[in-house]
C-alpha cells in the first residue's frame, strides 16, 4: 500500500464533488412526470389520464369507471374509461417510473468501495487493500444526467402517445361495435323477410301452387339469410369484446350497453385550412423526433467541443407502437488524446446528426401526407354517408314505396315485395356502414393531426357491394 | 271527365263544344280537331251523296269540304295525350287530336281528296286499308310514295269505289306508330242508302297497348304482353255504351288492329256477320252466331235485331282481355293460408295487405295503386263492382229510348221477379257417386284446411 497513490487519488475526487454539485443533485418528481403526460393526452383527446399507483387510487378510478356504465356508452365517455381502466396503459406508464428513476440513478454516483487482496509467492504474502471509486462515473455525471433527463421527456411524450393511441382505437373500437350491432339488427331483418318468402312457398307448395323448384329457391335464400346472421352475430360480439379489451372492462362490467344507434352525421365539418401546421405542432410522433434529434445535437456539440468525449445515441425507433417502448440507449466514451485527436469520431458523431436530422424530416413529411390523406378519407366518407342518408336510403324507400302500389294493384307479386324489402334493409345497412366509416374516418383525422397518424396504412376506399336484389318470380 | 253517364247530352250537337277548328293554308281545308274522348253523335252529310251515318264508340267523324265535286279532308298526325279511362291518361301518337283519328266517311262511287299533314317527328303515310285505289295512293312508304316527312303535306286522291267497312293506319315505321295509336275507321256507304239499312250503326277500332304501371307512353316494342287492350284506344270503364231502341236493327263494326285475334261475344242475342273488309256477305251465306273471332288486320260487322231489353255484355271472351293492367308472373295463392306470415311482412312492410287467398276478386278494396294507373277490374254496376276492365261494354237495349237518341239511359229497371235471387229453402246434401274421392293424388284440394307446417 502506497500513500502516494491515495493521495493521488485525492484531486479528482474533489474535482468529481464539485461537479457533482455543477450537475444538481437529480431527484424523484411528485407525479413521475405523469402531469406532464396528462397535459398531452389532455390537448389531444380532450381527456386527462392518472396513474394507479395505490389502491386508493384503484378504487377511486374504478368507482369512476363504474359511474360511466350506468348509461349507454358515449365515444367520449368510452375513451375515458380505457384511458382509466386499461391495464396496458398503466404499464405504459411503469415504463415512465422507470426512465424516471434512470434519472434520478444517473444524478447519484456509485458508491465507493473497497476491495482487498492477498498474494502469496512462496513465502512472501503481499496484501493489497485499496478503495475504489467509480472514476469515469464521476467525470460522466452531468453528461449522463443530461442525457437521461432528455430521455425522460422522451419517455413522457411517448407515454402520452400511447395514451392517444388506446383513445384512438377505442374511439374506433366503440363505431365499429354499434355498427355491428345495427347490422346485427338489419341482418334480423332480412332474415324475417327470407323466412317470410320460404313460409309462403312452403305453404304455397303444400295446397299446389307452386313447384318444388321455386319453393326450394326460397328455402335456399332463406337458409343464406340464415348464415348471414349467424355472421352478422358473430361480428357484432368480436366488435364489442374488442371494446371491451379496450375498456378494460371483465365481469359483472361486461353487460356496459352501447346505443342502438350510431351518432348522427355533424352538421359541420372540420376544414382543411391550417391541418398540417396543427399536426406540425401536436403529432406526438413528430415531437419525439424532434426532441431526439436535438438530444444528438448536444451530443455532437460536446463531441465538437472536447474531441475526446463521444456521446452516441444509439438505436432509433421510427415509431413507438402501443406496447413496444422505443427501444435505444447511449454510450458515452472517454478518449485519452494519445493517438487520436478524434477527427474520426466528430464526423461519425456528424454523421449521426444528419441522419437524425433526415430523420426527423421525414417523419414530419410522412405526418403531413398522413393528414392530407385523412382529410381525403375524411371527406369523402362524409359525402359517401350523406349521399346515403339523402340519396340511396330515400331512393330505396320510394322504390319499396312503389312496389308496394304494385302489389296492390296485383302487379307485382308478394315475393317480389319481399325481395324489394330485403334490398331495402341492405341499403339501410350500407348507410350505417357508411357513417360507421365516416366516424372512424374522422377519429383517424384526429389522430393524424394529434398522435402517431395511421402508420402509414392506406385508406383506399372500395365499393360498397350493395346486393342489388332482383325480383326472382 | 267523361264518362258512360253523361256522354252525348244531345245528339244534335254535330261538332260540338269539344270541336275546335283551326284555320289552315289557303288551298288546305280545315283540319278539325278533336279535344274529348266522349262519343260524339252522328255525322249528317251538311251536303254531297245522302247516306245513314255512324256513331264511332268514344270518337268522332271527321267533317269535310265539297271543292268541285271532291270530297275533301285533312287530317293531321302530330302527338296527342288519350285519356284511356277517367284516372289514366297516355301520351299517344293521333290524328287531329286523338287517337283513333275521326272516322271518314263517304259514299260510293265519291271522288276523295284526303291531306295528310306529318307533324310527327318522323316520316309518316296512310294506307287505306281494304281500298280499291291507284296503286300510288296505296300509302306504303318505299313501295308506292316516298315517306311524308315531318312537317309537310301528302295528297292522296282516289274514287271510294266499293261500298263497305275500312281503315287507315300508318304504313311508315309502322310497328311504331300503330304502337303509338295511329289509326281511324273509314266507312264507305252503299250509293243507295236504303240498301242494307240499320237503325244504329256503332264502329270502332281493336287497339293494344304497353303502358307499364306509373308511365304514361307505351313500349313500342312490345309485341305479344300488353296490358292495355281497348275499344277506340278506350278501357272499360272508360268505353261507351251502346244505346239502343228495343226492336233496333243494329250493326256492330269492327276493325282488328292488335297483335292478336279478339273472339268478341254479345249476350242475351245472337247476331249475323254481315261484313268483312272484303264487302258485305250474301244472306244466304250468314249464319248465327253469339261469338265471333276477329283476326289481326281484320273487320268484321255484325248485325243484330236489339230486342231483349237490358244491359248486355259486350266484350272479347279472351278474359285477359277484359282486364286492366295486371302483372303477369303473379303466383296464384287460392287456397293459401297466410296467417301468420303477413304479420311477418308487416314488420317490414307495414302497409302491406295479404290478398288473393280466396280468389282474385278487389271489388271492395281500395288501395294505392302506382300513378296513372287503373285498376286491374273495376267499372261499378247496379250490383257491385262489375270487374271487368279492357275490351268490355255494354249494349243498353231499352223500349222508350228515341230514334237517333244515343245518349246512356242508365242501369237497366229490372221487372219485378227477373232477376238471379238466393234461394232460402233447404240445401239437401249433394249425392256422390260411391268411392268417388275429390282428390288428385298427392294434392290436398281442401284448400281451407292445410297441415300444419314443419319448420
Ligand atoms: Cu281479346
Amino acid at each position: 500500500m502506497s500513500t502516494n497513490r491515495n493521495a493521488a487519488r485525492m484531486k479528482p475526487l474533489a474535482i468529481a464533488f464539485s461537479s457533482l454539485l455543477l450537475a444538481g443533485c437529480a431527484s424523484f418528481s411528485s407525479d413521475g412526470g405523469l402531469d406532464t403526460v396528462s397535459a398531452f393526452t389532455r390537448e389531444r383527446t380532450g381527456q386527462a389520464v392518472q396513474r394507479d399507483s395505490s389502491a386508493e387510487d384503484t378504487a377511486a378510478s374504478a368507482s369512476a369507471v363504474k359511474q360511466f356504465l350506468t348509461q349507454p356508452l358515449t365515444p367520449d365517455a368510452a375513451v375515458r374509461i380505457a384511458l382509466a381502466n386499461n391495464k396496458g396503459l398503466q404499464a405504459a406508464f411503469a415504463e415512465l417510473g422507470i426512465a424516471e428513476a434512470n434519472l434520478v440513478q444517473a444524478g447519484r454516483l456509485r458508491n465507493p468501495g473497497f476491495s482487498f487482496g492477498r498474494i502469496r509467492g512462496g513465502d512472501n504474502i503481499d496484501i493489497d487493500r485499496s478503495i475504489l471509486f467509480d472514476f469515469v462515473g464521476l467525470l460522466t455525471l452531468p453528461l449522463r444526467t443530461g442525457i437521461e433527463s432528455r430521455r425522460f421527456e422522451q419517455a413522457k411524450l411517448q407515454a402520452a402517445a400511447q395514451a392517444v393511441q388506446l383513445a384512438t382505437d377505442t374511439r374506433k373500437a366503440y363505431f365499429n361495435a354499434v355498427g355491428a350491432q345495427q347490422a346485427l339488427h338489419y341482418a334480423g331483418q332480412v332474415t324475417t323477410a327470407a323466412e317470410a318468402s320460404a313460409e309462403l312457398a312452403q305453404r304455397m307448395s303444400r295446397v299446389g301452387n307452386w313447384s318444388r323448384l321455386d319453393q326450394a329457391r326460397e328455402q335456399a335464400f332463406y337458409a343464406d339469410a340464415t348464415t348471414q346472421l349467424a355472421r352478422a352475430r358473430h361480428n357484432a360480439v368480436a366488435a364489442r369484446e374488442q371494446l371491451t379489451r379496450l375498456l378494460g372492462l371483465w365481469g359483472s362490467a361486461l353487460d356496459y350497453a352501447i346505443p342502438e344507434r350510431l351518432p348522427e352525421l355533424p352538421e359541420r365539418l372540420t376544414d382543411a385550412n391550417d391541418i398540417e401546421a396543427q399536426a406540425m405542432r401536436q403529432r406526438l410522433d413528430v415531437q419525439i423526433a424532434r426532441q431526439g434529434a436535438s438530444a444528438t445535437a448536444s451530443a455532437l456539440g460536446l463531441t465538437r467541443a472536447t474531441g475526446f468525449i463521444n456521446v452516441l445515441e444509439l438505436g432509433y425507433a421510427n415509431k413507438s407502437q402501443t406496447g413496444e417502448p422505443r427501444q435505444n440507449g447511449y454510450e458515452i466514451e472517454l478518449a485519452l488524446p494519445v493517438f487520436d485527436w478524434g477527427t474520426a469520431r466528430r464526423a461519425r458523431a456528424e454523421a449521426i446528426y444528419m441522419q437524425s436530422l433526415q430523420r426527423t424530416a421525414d417523419t414530419a413529411i410522412r405526418a403531413r401526407s398522413e393528414v392530407r390523406e385523412a382529410y381525403s378519407a375524411y371527406r369523402t366518407r362524409h359525402d359517401i354517408a350523406r349521399h346515403y342518408l339523402d340519396e340511396v336510403v330515400p331512393l330505396r324507400k320510394r322504390i319499396s314505396d312503389e312496389v308496394l302500389l304494385r302489389y296492390n294493384g296485383m302487379l307485382a307479386s308478394v315475393f317480389e315485395l319481399l325481395t324489394d324489402s330485403r334490398a331495402q334493409v341492405s341499403s339501410v345497412n350500407a348507410a350505417i356502414e357508411a357513417q360507421r366509416d365516416f366516424w372512424i374516418a374522422e377519429t383517424n383525422l384526429q389522430a393524424a393531426i394529434n398522435g402517431n397518424g395511421s402508420g402509414g396504412g392506406s385508406t383506399e376506399i372500395r365499393g360498397q357491394a350493395v346486393a342489388e336484389a332482383q325480383p326472382q318470380h | 271527365m267523361v264518362s258512360r253517364r253523361n256522354f252525348l247530352a244531345s245528339a244534335a250537337t254535330m261538332v260540338g263544344a269539344g270541336v275546335v277548328t283551326r284555320v289552315g293554308a289557303a288551298s288546305l281545308p280545315e283540319a278539325v280537331i278533336m279535344e274529348t274522348a266522349a262519343t260524339q253523335a252522328p255525322l249528317a252529310p251538311p251536303n254531297g251523296r245522302p247516306y245513314h251515318p255512324v256513331v264511332t264508340l268514344n270518337g268522332w267523324s271527321l267533317p269535310w269540304r265539297m271543292n268541285n265535286s271532291v270530297k275533301e279532308f285533312h287530317l293531321v298526325a302530330e302527338p296527342v295525350v288519350r285519356e284511356f279511362a277517367p284516372g289514366m291518361k297516355a301520351n299517344l301518337w293521333g290524328y287531329n287530336g286523338q287517337s283513333p283519328g275521326p272516322t271518314i266517311e263517304v259514299v260510293e262511287g265519291d271522288q276523295v281528296r284526303i291531306f295528310v299533314t306529318n307533324k310527327l317527328p318522323e316520316e309518316h303515310s296512310i294506307h287505306w286499308h281494304g281500298q280499291r285505289l291507284p296503286n300510288g295512293m296505296d300509302g306504303v312508304t318505299g313501295l308506292t310514295q316516298p315517306g311524308i316527312p315531318p312537317g309537310k303535306t301528302f295528297v292522296y286522291e282516289f274514287t271510294a269505289k266499293r261500298p263497305g267497312t275500312f281503315m287507315y293506319h300508318p304504313h311508315a315505321d309502322e310497328m311504331v306508330q300503330m304502337a303509338m295509336g295511329l289509326m281511324g275507321f273509314w266507312v264507305t256507304h252503299p250509293k243507295n242508302p236504303d240498301f242494307m239499312r240499320v237503325d244504329r250503326d256503332f264502329v270502332f277500332l281493336l287497339g293494344n297497348y304497353d303502358i307499364q304501371p306509373g308511365s304514361y307512353t307505351p313500349k313500342v316494342s312490345t309485341m305479344l304482353d300488353f296490358n292495355l287492350w281497348t275499344i277506340n284506344t278506350r278501357v272499360f270503364p272508360g268505353v261507351d255504351s251502346m244505346n239502343v231502341r228495343q226492336g233496333d236493327r243494329v250493326r256492330i263494326r269492327m276493325g282488328n288492329l292488335t297483335m292478336t285475334n279478339h273472339p268478341f261475344h254479345l249476350h242475351g242475342h245472337e247476331f249475323a256477320v254481315t261484313g268483312t273488309d272484303g264487302g258485305w256477305i250474301r244472306p244466304e251465306a250468314r249464319f248465327p252466331e253469339v261469338t265471333m273471332d276477329i283476326g289481326v288486320g281484320q273487320m268484321r260487322a255484325l248485325e243484330f235485331i236489339a230486342d231483349e231489353p237490358g244491359d248486355w255484355p259486350f266484350h272479347c271472351h279472351k278474359s285477359h282481355h277484359t282486364m286492366n293492367a295486371m302483372g303477369h308472373n303473379i303466383p296464384t295463392m287460392i287456397g293459401v293460408d297466410q296467417k301468420g306470415i303477413a304479420e311477418k311482412i308487416n314488420r317490414l312492410v307495414p302497409d302491406y295487405m295479404a290478398m288473393g287467398e280466396r280468389g282474385g276478386a278487389m271489388g271492395s278494396m281500395e288501395m294505392p295503386l302506382p300513378d296513372n294507373t287503373l285498376p286491374m277490374a273495376t267499372g261499378e254496376g247496379p250490383f257491385g263492382n262489375i270487374e271487368m276492365g279492357g275490351m268490355f261494354t255494354t249494349v243498353k237495349v231499352r223500349k222508350e229510348q228515341k230514334p237517333g237518341d244515343y245518349s246512356d239511359p242508365g242501369w237497366y229497371k229490372h221487372p219485378k221477379g227477373s232477376v238471379a235471387y238466393e234461394w232460402t229453402g233447404n240445401v239437401p246434401a249433394a249425392t256422390r257417386a260411391p268411392g268417388a274421392s275429390l282428390s288428385a293424388a298427392g294434392v290436398e284440394y281442401r284448400a281451407r284446411k292445410p297441415q300444419g307446417h314443419q319448420h
